[in-house]
């Protein structure tokens, strides 16, 4: 009796946490390891496998607090969308507004401020 | 070797022995099934990777468009030494290509050759490209464009381009020049989920033309 009532709980705490999650949810953990990390770095310490000692331009640590509160969330958004000149940076940083949908962008922002573990620039 | 397995290969080396010189994509088509290839690669399009999990899964490149992008001499000769085209294991950020593919004996190569040549994609416009080593197409791989920045390249400055894309180094003896053009232009055919941005939008077609061109220069190493 125990038994079937905790499972029957258990399938109903299935079924609402099935309902809470969007059918299209994105990892974006993976969007991340998949199309950034070529570069940052799996860690985002912008030390990715393209990162050799002769790589024109460091491309940012996102772990660095200091250097990404310099930019604010629309900053972020705007390179990821348009490469790195539209920041006037280096176009070794790739535009992927063609690429990513703009949930990806949005989602890349906020795990991009998780692995800074900062707030950025206001406004 | 399973004796199944040594039959068919032999029957289609005899094939091969009786007919030389003939192309012979049958027999090529059983060599690559009797080899296992297709444990690791797709000969049939269109694409079916449709998210990202389904490209990691993947094992090896789809060759189903294999013969809009690769040039024959390059495949019959790399089959028969498969030195890494991929500075990194496939699908992988932090291994390196062990350059262990499987290899072909001269003769298997070429048959399986003529079956992959027979692999094409019709969206590759034959005569579209022509390789050239215009000052535009330098300034769009080296300088707007991070193409450097994940594709090896022949260099002579210290740069020599970045590892997680596959070497271009040699890109002009590989591929068709007309299939980079068409790779650039039609991402979604050839690769719905990758890892290189989509330039389309971003690159006008003249300069996509330019790159094209110039990617297709690229020579092996000496
Ligand atoms: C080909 C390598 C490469 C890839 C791939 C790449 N980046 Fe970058 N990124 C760079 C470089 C290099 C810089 C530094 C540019 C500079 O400082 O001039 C940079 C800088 C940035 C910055 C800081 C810009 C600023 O104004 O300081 C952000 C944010 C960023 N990248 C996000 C991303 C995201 C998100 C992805 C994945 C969708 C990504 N990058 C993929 C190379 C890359
Ligand atoms: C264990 C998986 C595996 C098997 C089995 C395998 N391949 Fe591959 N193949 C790969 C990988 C991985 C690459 C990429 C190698 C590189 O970049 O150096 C590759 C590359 C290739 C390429 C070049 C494709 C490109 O886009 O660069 C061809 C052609 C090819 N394989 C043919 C074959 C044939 C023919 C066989 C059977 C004799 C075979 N492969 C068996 C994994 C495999
Ligand atoms: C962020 C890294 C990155 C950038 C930037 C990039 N590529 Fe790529 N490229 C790749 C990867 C990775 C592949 C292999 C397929 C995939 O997963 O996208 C590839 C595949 C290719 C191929 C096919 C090679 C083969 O053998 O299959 C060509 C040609 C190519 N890229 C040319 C270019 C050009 C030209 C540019 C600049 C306009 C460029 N790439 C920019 C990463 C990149």
């Amino acid at each position: 009796m125990h038994l079937n009532r905790a499972i029957a709980a258990l399938a109903g705490l299935l079924a609402a946490l099935a309902l809470a999650v969007p059918a299209h949810a994105i990892d974006i953990e993976q969007v991340y390891k998949f199309y950034c990390a070529q570069c940052h770095g799996l860690t985002g310490k912008g030390d990715g496998p393209n990162v050799g000692a002769d790589f024109p331009v460091s491309p940012r640590n996102f772990t660095n607090a200091a250097e990404m509160n310099k930019l604010s969330d629309a900053d972020i958004k705007n390179v990821i969308l348009d490469g790195g000149p539209a920041a006037s940076k280096s176009p070794m940083m790739p535009p992927w507004g063609k690429t990513l949908t703009a949930e990806e962008v949005d989602g890349l922002v906020k795990h991009l401020r998780k692995l800074c573990k900062c707030k950025g620039k206001q406004g | 070797m399973r004796p199944i397995l040594a039959i068919v290969i032999s029957a289609a080396a005899a094939l091969g022995l009786t007919e030389p010189g003939h192309a012979d994509p049958a027999a090529g088509k059983a060599i690559f099934e009797a080899k296992g290839c297709n444990a690791c690669h797709y000969t049939q399009g269109p694409a079916r990777e449709k998210t990202i999990a389904d490209q990691l899964a993947k094992k090896g490149p789809e060759l189903w468009y294999a013969g809009s992008k690769f040039q024959k001499a390059w495949l019959a000769k790399w089959l028969t030494e498969p030195k890494p085209i991929r500075p990194l294991a496939f699908n992988s950020l932090t291994e390196e290509n062990k350059g262990d593919h499987p290899k072909l004996s001269a003769e298997e190569a070429a048959k399986v050759t003529d079956f992959l040549m027979t692999l094409t994609s019709d969206v590759v416009k034959p005569g579209s490209v022509k390789p050239k080593k215009s000052a535009k197409g330098r300034l769009i791989f080296v300088k707007k464009m991070p193409c450097s920045g994940c594709h090896a390249f022949p260099s002579r400055k210290k740069f020599k381009g970045g590892r997680s894309g596959p070497s271009l180094v040699g890109a002009g003896e590989r591929l068709n020049p007309d299939w980079i053009l068409a790779y650039l232009q039609n991402p979604k055919v050839f690769k719905p989920v990758k890892m290189m941005p989509v330039f389309v939008g971003i690159l006008s077609p003249k300069d996509m033309k330019q790159v094209a061109g110039y990617v297709a220069t690229f020579k092996a190493k000496k």
